[in-house]
């Protein structure tokens, strides 16, 4: 079902080199880090907090029903480095978002990035310093 | 004559100089850098904002901050601190990790997230940003105490060694994880850390674990931070309102169970 629903109306954007470890409050390894997806949904909810804000969106199906996705990301601290604000994202806006996904198959991810309305794009934010490229 | 001799040589070093400030303008990659690494630096002075870079630690040690449920290799755990370390495991897996309990020294260290250096006339505090966690690291030459009950962040003194600052910390109440991947620390632990500033940009500490009840044998990590001149610390404190929120937006989003705040001594 879950593939079906990324198939339909999400891109595959294929293996996306994350130096970002695994650091959610999930269990460590509950999120498919190998597999980033992308989908454009509107946003319903941007809930700024510790320990780490999400991003709810409505995303349709290919059988047009809308899902309500939950995608959390780091903690504010993080995502103000990264260039965001709790003013980045508001109920309504039509985005582009990239997320590893749950393993079990729920509407539920941790953000890698976003394209925002705007046309400007996002990071997730980094967890300590990366290796130089 | 004399005239003749002088234009030529007033061009030419006007010439040398012009050429001399274009390189100085456009070298701003390689000289510049290494400048910046061999700038002089007080190797005694630890003040600012340190960012792990965990990339850099050597291959072959414990990872303590391989999060994805596989650290590889494991420290040399005894029987009992295998165990605990599994129960620990299982309850990371669930999602329950979520509390505002004070991480212990060594788990702030190995959170992906950075801290401060104050210095006062007889202490080096850390100021960890995840969870708001403070530590005092005693230099007024004093020892452990003998009347002092174990806490989370333990009792830590420090003295210099050279230009190494030597810190030996125990009086653990072991209620804490070593790293967020559930390595168990006891009361018996007697953590020592050999810190140094290896250039101007860049603080290497060598830590080594001792604690008989749950290793068999004292264990080293070698882990470094990157100095952060343009950052300020930003406010990370736990409130448990916040994360039983997390819970419940995310965790059981997921079908996860989450913490059972029904029983609040729980670890």
């Amino acid at each position: 079902m879950k593939n079906k629903l990324i198939n339909g109306i999400g891109l595959v954007v294929g293996l996306l080199v994350v130096c970002v470890p695994m650091f959610a409050h999930h269990g460590g390894s509950d999120y498919d880090v190998q597999h980033p997806i992308s989908l454009k949904g509107t946003v319903t909810e941007f809930f700024w907090s510790n320990p780490h804000c999400q991003v709810f969106l409505d995303v349709k199906d290919d059988s047009n029903k809308v899902v309500n996705w939950t995608i959390e990301t780091l903690a504010p601290a993080v995502l103000r480095r990264a260039g965001w604000s709790r003013e980045t994202l508001h109920s309504g806006d039509h985005i582009t978002i990239t997320f590893v996904p749950s393993k079990k198959g729920t509407p539920v991810g941790m953000l890698r990035k976003v394209l925002l309305p705007s046309g400007e794009e996002l990071s997730g934010g980094a967890l300590g310093e990366q290796p130089p490229q | 004559m004399r005239k003749s001799f002088l234009g030529p040589a007033i061009a030419l070093a006007t010439a040398l100089a012009f050429l001399a400030v274009a390189r100085a303008q456009t070298d701003h990659s390689g000289a510049a850098k290494t400048n910046a690494r061999n700038a002089a630096f007080d190797p005694r002075d630890f003040t600012g904002i340190w960012n792990p870079a965990p990339f850099m630690q050597p291959k072959g040690e414990v990872n303590p901050l391989d999060l994805g449920g596989h650290p590889n290799p494991l420290p040399p755990f005894t029987p009992a601190g295998e165990a605990t370390y599994l129960a620990n495991a299982k309850f990371i897996a669930a999602g329950a990790v979520l509390d505002c309990d004070p991480f212990g020294v060594s788990r702030n260290f190995f959170t992906p997230r950075p801290f401060e250096i104050l210095l006062t006339r007889d202490r080096l505090v850390q100021h960890f940003e995840y969870y708001d966690n403070w530590r005092e690291i005693w230099t007024d030459g004093r020892k452990f105490p003998a009347e002092v009950d174990p806490e989370y962040m333990g009792y830590s003194i420090g003295h210099w060694d050279g230009d190494t600052f030597v810190v030996d910390s125990a009086l653990y109440n072991g209620k804490a994880f070593l790293t967020w991947q559930g390595f168990p620390i006891s009361e018996s632990m007697h953590q020592t850390e050999r810190w140094r500033r290896v250039d101007p940009e860049t603080l290497k500490i060598l830590f080594t674990f001792n604690d008989p009840v749950n290793y068999a044998k004292p264990w080293s990590v070698t882990f470094f931070w990157k100095l952060r001149k343009d950052w300020v610390m930003d406010a990370h404190p736990c409130t448990l309102s916040a994360i039983k929120e997390y819970d419940e937006r995310v965790n059981h989003a997921d079908k996860l169970p989450g913490r059972d705040y029904g029983n609040p001594d729980k670890k």
